[in-house]
This record gives structure tokens, sequence and C-alpha cells, in this order.
């Protein structure tokens, strides 16, 4: 990070283009006017909101730059609220944002950015054309970085094989030499550039007093590049004439890889909270008082103006149709996949699209008032206001590095008054087999190895960290719709009028239901298959009451009998009694009355009921929590098995029931599909979204199950638990190495060659032990 | 053998070459989404 450090000082000088040098200049003027401009009121909105009840006070979402762990985001915490004007800071480690809240009185927002400045990080406002492209420009250099030591890692692997099987006399002293400086020569740009961030990283942390992996690990590889160094040109010298620049650079490549992975990891997830923010359009036609239309600034929108919304465009705020009949798609805010028909009178929503026709509408709430903002809002919230996982490495690196210290400090002092020459190789051994490659390596490894077992088995994982919460869960909340059961529904039973067959009745209402999109008529035409018949009666008139039925008149062809007036709908609409109440029904009446009843079942997904119970074997309590009418939970939740349902949740509920279980201490993990869970997955230990997903949801869960398969849930829930195992396992294997290996060099016993080879095959059995993750074996809970 | 004492310094100038091949690889977008580009022969238009 040689750039973020050397930009620092143009923050703080009066003048800042005066002190800059050439390629760079252009840049950072923009950003120094990037910065300032933010101070201007107006700007404010595209990245702040203000704070209900305090006046003056401003809400506002930032980006972090630069943050590697937990411990940055404390940091970060500390630094905004020690500058005066700052109210509260809670900063995410895991999506990399932050929010602030400030007072307009006392502080501007370049005042608390230039703070996190000068602690060594950078603040973007989150408005995303400028965050998308800072993500691309990191993502290339990660990959740049990585590709590099692994280019070079495989060439100097080539160099080092000779020495290793040779036998003596094989290789001249003049080749060996050659080989020498040929691996020299190439970990130069491994070091100098691929461990960039980690010397960064160290660096930042020796000036803050802190200490975290990155710090030991950055030791580890200075150390060994030196020693190695000094063997190469000076193999008569106090370190020996050992090189180690292949276990070098072949820990730099694992650790640059696991890096980048989860950096993808993390930048999906990013960009796919980013493009909904952006789905609102940034102006529209407006009604002037001159009777015109004109384009104004959506942010310029208030409370019942009169705006016209072309076909492509998003609604860019919550109102009524007053003109205009289209479709529109709400897909991404209620998971509806179909599109919907608005007429005048009818409400439409901000984010939905409008697809067919040119409308106008009147606004009825804007900005952060609208379904929308409110819906996102509360994610963004939930989201950063997740827990951060402390790093268990990072939790012992302290404690590591200052013993690992200590001990090369005392071997050292201990063969200097016998041994003075060999005082300094030995110490030299003790840092080089204590390189904490195997304990950086450990938890990653591991990790990714089951990110890949899983995305075989048709689950994708948004967020490395999910594995270590989804293994200590034991809680699994559904959502219905979309989890358990599938979208449709089917008919189970049918009961008719004297006289008529249940085909005769089927047909019909097959007919009549084709002219709705409603899910139960779409599930009476699936029930009556291709309806041949349509060619015997014709319909006129049809009319849809909305959220009550169909009517139509029906016609025989060839004018056999007599029209009819034919209903499909609601008891009330068709004017008959309910017969069975709580069953989910279907009547249709003709001009006679009474003709047909259907009734209808919510489709269970096959896999369902083994999923629940296996969730239940495995000592995990399910609960059902859903939006859908209590009696359709409750009838869901006893085909399954469920004990604990509830229906009629708002996701506020649902939000608050998380929160309980957390606070009493329970471990949650929550299963959704729709928008309305956006929230909660956020809020929760670790969260599952059903490949049908809205983006939303999916943008928010750690898992994210593409198959439709719920069984993938239990897969995930028990790999989760073998993974923490195999973490566990590669710690205390890093813990005994170094426990048997520091003693050894610290009595001199371990050659710095051995050290080495130790330093590599720990790295490479973790990452053996790792593998065995993502072997592809049934696992047992089917029985 | 005397050829290697050519051949070895020249593969470290081939390393390099390659090097500065990924890096026109990275910094002309050609990684920048992989997903994209096997999913583009799905799409229309």
């Amino acid at each position: 990070m040689p750039l973020l450090m050397s930009s620092l000082p143009a923050f703080d000088e009066p003048n800042p283009a005066a002190t800059l040098a050439g390629a760079d200049r252009a840049h950072q003027q923009q950003q120094v006017l990037a910065l300032s401009l933010l101070d201007d009121e107006q700007e404010w909105s595209a990245f702040s909101r203000p704070v209900a009840h305090q006046l003056g006070c401003w809400e506002s979402n930032v980006l972090i730059e630069g943050m590697h762990c937990a411990a940055c985001a404390l940091t970060i915490e500390d630094v905004l609220k020690s500058v005066p004007g700052v109210r509260n800071v809670e900063v995410s480690a895991g999506s990399h944002r932050a929010k602030v809240v400030w007072a307009s009185q006392a502080v501007v927002p370049s005042g608390w950015m230039q703070a996190v400045h000068e602690a060594g990080y950078r603040a973007l406002p989150a408005n995303d054309a400028f965050a998308r492209e800072r993500r691309l420009v990191e993502s290339r250099k990660a990959l740049w970085r990585m590709m590099v030591a692994g280019l070079c890692m495989m060439q100097v692997m080539m160099y080092a094989y000779p020495a290793y099987v040779a036998q003596p006399g094989d290789l001249t002293p003049e080749m060996e030499q050659l080989l020498r400086w040929a691996s020299w020569v190439l970990t130069l740009p491994v070091i100098f550039f691929s461990c960039g961030p980690f010397f960064s990283s160290a660096w930042r942390d020796v000036l803050h007093r802190r200490i975290s992996m990155d710090l030991p690990v950055a030791l580890g590889m200075l150390i060994t590049f030196l020693v190695s160094s000094a063997g190469t040109f000076d193999p008569a010298g106090i370190f020996g004439h050992e090189v180690f620049f292949d276990s070098l650079t072949m820990f730099v490549f694992f650790l640059l890889a696991g890096r980048w992975l989860e950096l993808r990891l993390r930048d999906k997830t990013a960009g796919a909270l980013e493009t909904l923010m952006n789905r609102l359009p940034d102006s529209v036609l407006r009604l002037g008082p001159d009777g015109q239309f004109e384009r104004v600034p959506v942010r310029r929108l208030q409370v019942g103006d009169v705006i016209r919304v072309l076909p492509g465009e998003a609604f860019p705020a919550d109102g009524v149709l007053l003109q205009g009949h289209t479709s529109v798609d709400e897909a991404l805010l209620t998971g509806e996949s179909r599109p919907l028909t608005r007429q005048v009178g009818d409400e439409v929503i901000s984010g939905s699209h409008n697809l067919s026709a040119m409308v106008q509408m009147r606004v009825d709430r804007v900005g952060e008032h609208t379904r929308f903002a409110q819906i996102v809002k509360l994610m963004e919230s939930a989201s950063t206001s997740k827990p951060t996982l402390a790093r268990l490495a990072d939790t012992i690196a302290k404690p590591f590095l200052i013993g690992v210290l200590i001990a090369a400090g005392l071997a050292c002092a201990y063969w200097w008054r016998t041994d003075p020459e060999r005082a300094l190789m030995v110490a030299v051994s003790v840092l080089i087999v204590t390189c904490p490659c195997a304990l950086s390596l450990a938890t990653p490894a591991a990790m990714l190895s089951a990110a890949g077992a899983l995305a075989r088995r048709g689950v994708l994982v948004r967020r490395l960290d999910a594995f270590e919460s989804l293994a200590g869960v034991d809680t699994v909340m559904f959502d219905k719709t979309g989890t358990l059961t599938r979208d449709a529904m089917v008919v189970n039973h049918i009961q008719v009028r004297q006289g008529f067959t249940q085909q005769q009745a089927l047909a019909l209402a097959a007919v009549l239901a084709q002219h709705s999109l409603h899910p139960l008529s779409r599930a009476l035409v699936a029930a009556a298959g291709l309806a041949e018949v349509t060619e015997r009666w014709q319909l006129d008139q049809v009319v849809e009451h909305a959220g009550q039925g169909v009517q139509a008149v029906v016609n025989f062809s060839g004018g056999a009998k007599p029209a009819f007036v034919l209903r499909l709908g609601s008891a009330s609409f068709c004017d008959v009694a309910q017969l069975n109440p709580g069953a989910l029904q279907v009547h249709m009446s003709d001009d006679a009355g009474w003709l047909a009843s259907f009734e209808f079942q919510e489709d269970l997904r096959p896999d369902a009921k083994a999923t629940v119970a296996a969730l239940q074997r495995a000592g995990i309590s399910v609960y059902l929590l859903s939006g859908d009418a209590s009696d359709a939970a409750q009838r869901v939740a006893e085909q399954v098995g469920i004990t604990q349902a509830q229906g009629n949740c708002s996701p506020q509920d649902k939000l608050d029931f998380l929160r309980e279980s957390q606070v009493r201490g329970h471990k949650v993990a929550v299963i959704g599909d729709g928008l309305n869970d956006g929230p909660v997955l956020a809020g929760a230990h670790a969260s599952f979204a059903f490949g049908q997903a809205v983006p939303l949801a999916q943008a928010q869960a750690d898992f994210l199950v593409s198959g439709g398969r719920l069984t993938n849930v239990v897969d995930a829930l028990l790999l989760s638990r073998r993974t923490l195992t195999i973490v566990r396992q590669n710690l205390s294997w890093a813990a005994i190495y170094n426990a048997i290996c520091v003693p050894l060099a610290v009595f001199g016993l371990l050659p710095a060659w051995l050290a080495g080879l130790g330093m590599a095959s720990s790295s490479l059995l973790v990452v053996l032990n790792a593998l065995r993750l993502s072997k592809n074996e049934q696992f047992e809970w089917k029985a | 053998m005397d050829i290697l004492y050519f051949l070895v310094p020249l593969s470290v100038v081939l390393v390099f070459f390659i090097i500065g091949g990924i890096w026109w690889a990275i910094y002309s977008g050609q990684f920048d989404d992989i997903e994209k580009e096997g999913e583009r022969i799905l799409k229309d238009g």
C-alpha cells in the first residue's frame, strides 16, 4: 500500500497540488476536490440521511478502504469517535462499510473523513460509481500480486529442485551459485511487490502499537529473505549458506491466493447490494405549473408531484397511477417474478420497473419514506450491526509473536557466551521455523476448501467467516414461501354440483382461470392440463376483480346452449357458503348458483420433511416464521414436522424474534427467499437464500442455494461443523509443530535448512488437511 | 553443460516477459469478470 502512504500528506498540506509528484497528481487533485465537494449540503443526501429526532444530525454511509480484519474496524471506530462532532460510529468489517452519525453544526464530512485518512485508511462516500471503480482497481491489483507470486514460485522451485536431488559432487559450486542467484532475482518481485500488503499492514500495526497476524508474517518473510540473500552473496558469512527462496515464495503465493479468493467473494456481495441501491433513476419527467413535463433530479421530487414514467424506467417514488395502464416488474422487491398489471388508481412502488407503457403517477412517498428505501435501510443497519467475529489467528498473534521473539532472544543470548558465531544462526533458525505459515493458512485454507466442496453441490458461500458461525448454530428459522414449499399451489380436492364431473368442472374453471394471473388461477390451469376444451366455450366480457375473482359470459360455440355468467373466486364473490373454513378454496358459480369448489394445498418441496427431520436429529430446533396467513403457516409446519410455527409475521417481527433468540444465547440460522428476508438474513448468525431469491436477499445471505434442494442446507451445516474440526486440527498441528521445533532450534539442534523444510512442509500439511474437506463424500445424515 | 550458464539466466528473463504478459492481460480487463464470459454464450444480444 505504498500509494496510500505517500498520498496521506496531501490532505494535511494547505496547497496539496504543490507537494505532489507527476503521475498521481491529477488523481490526487480529484480526490481533494471530491472531498471538499462533499461539504456542500446539497451533496450530503447522496450518501447521508438526516437522523430523525436529532436536529442537524446526519447519518452517512462510507466505504472504508485498506481494511483487513476486525482489528482495523475497531481502530477506525476509535479514530472517528475521537473527532469532535461525530456522535456515533459503526464499522462493519465484513462489508467494509461504516455508518457515521455526525452533527452538521460541529463538523463537515471532509473533517471526519480526513481523520480516517490520517489513521491510514481511506473513506469514500458510498455512492457507487466511485466505489465500483475502486473495487476493480483493488481486485486487479490483488490478482496481479498473486499471479506474480505464483509465477515466480514455480520458477524458483525449478531452480531449487537440483539442490534437493543432487548427490554430492553432481552440482558444481558455480552452478549451485548460479541457481541461487536466479532464485534471488525472481524472489525480488515477490518480496518487493507481492508482499507489499503484508509489509504495509505490519508497518501500520507498528505505528499504532497493535499486533495482528500480519506482523509476525511480515517479520518471518523479511527475515527469511534477508538470511537467504546473505546465504546467496556471502556463503561463508555468519548466516550460513542455506537459502529458502522456494519456501518463501510458496508461502507468499498460498497467502495471496487465499486473500484474492476472499476478496472476490466480498466483491460479489458488495456488487449485488450496490446494483440494488442504483435502481432508482437519477432524473424524472415532472409536470410543471405550466402544464409541460420537464426533467428534474429525483432528489427534487415532492409529495403530490405528478410525474411521467416511461416504459423501461424504474419508478422513482411510491405513488398512485393517474393515467395509463401498464405492467410492472416488482421481482426485486417482492420476489414476484411475473409482470403485474397496474391500472389507474393502483399503487406502484419505487424500485419496481415500468415494463409496457408510459404512465402518469402521483407521488405519495419520496426518498427515505418509500418502501424501497426502508427495506434497504433496514438491511444496511442489520448488516453493519452484525457481530464481528474475531479471527482466532489474530487473537493469538500477539502472545505468539512475543513468545517467539523472547525465545529467539534467549537462544541468542545463551549461545553468545559459548559460541558467538553460532548464536545468530540459532536465532535465525528459531525465527524461520516459527514463521507462522501454518498458523496463518490454517483457517482460510480449510474454509476455502469447504466452500469449493459446497459450490460443487450448488451452494455458493458468500462469506468465509460464515462457516464459523454456521457450525455453532442451534436454531434454524424457515421462511415458508419458497423455502419449504414451491411457489405454485396444487389442487388437492374438488367438489362439484350434481350432474357435473370433476373433470368438466376443472376444465371450465381452467378456461376462466386462464384470464387471471392469480397464483390459484395458475394452479387451476396447471391442474387441468392443456385445455383442449377451450374450443367448445367462448368467453366474453371477462372481468377480473382484484382479490375477489374472475367473471365472464360463457357462450357455447354454435349456440348449442344459452349463454350464462360464470364466476370463479372467493365464497363471497360467488355468493356461496364457505364449505371448509381454514382450507384454501376457490369456488365457481353460474346463474343457477354453486357449481364447484376447489381446495388447494401448498406444494411442499419433496425434501422438506427429510430436511427438517435431519436438522432436528442434528440437535437443532426448527422454527417457521412466515408472512403468510397463520393457518397456512400452521398447515405447512404440521406437514413437515415443525412444532413451532407462526404466521402473519412482518419483517420487523422476524427481526425481533431473531434478536430475542440471540439475546437468549441461541445461534440462529435463517433460511429465506424473499425481499422481506433481507434484514433478517443480514442479522442472523448464518443465512441461506434460495436460488430464485431476489437479489436483495441474495446479497445479504452467507450461503446461496442455487439448485433449490433443501437438503443442501443440512449438507452445509454438517460440512461447516467438519470445517471447524479441520481448522482446529490445523491450528493444533501448528501449535504442536512449534512446540517441538522451537526447543530444537533454541538448543541449536535444528539446522537452518531443516527449519526451512519444516516451514514448507507444515504449510503443505495444513493445506492438504484442508483439502480433505473437498472430498465429495456422501454425508451421513440420510441414514 | 556450459550451455546452462546461458539458459538459466535466459529463463529468468523469460519469466519477466511472461510476467509482463500477465500484467497486460490483467490490466486490459481479461480477468475482471470471469463468470460473465462463460455465461455470455447463453444470452441473447
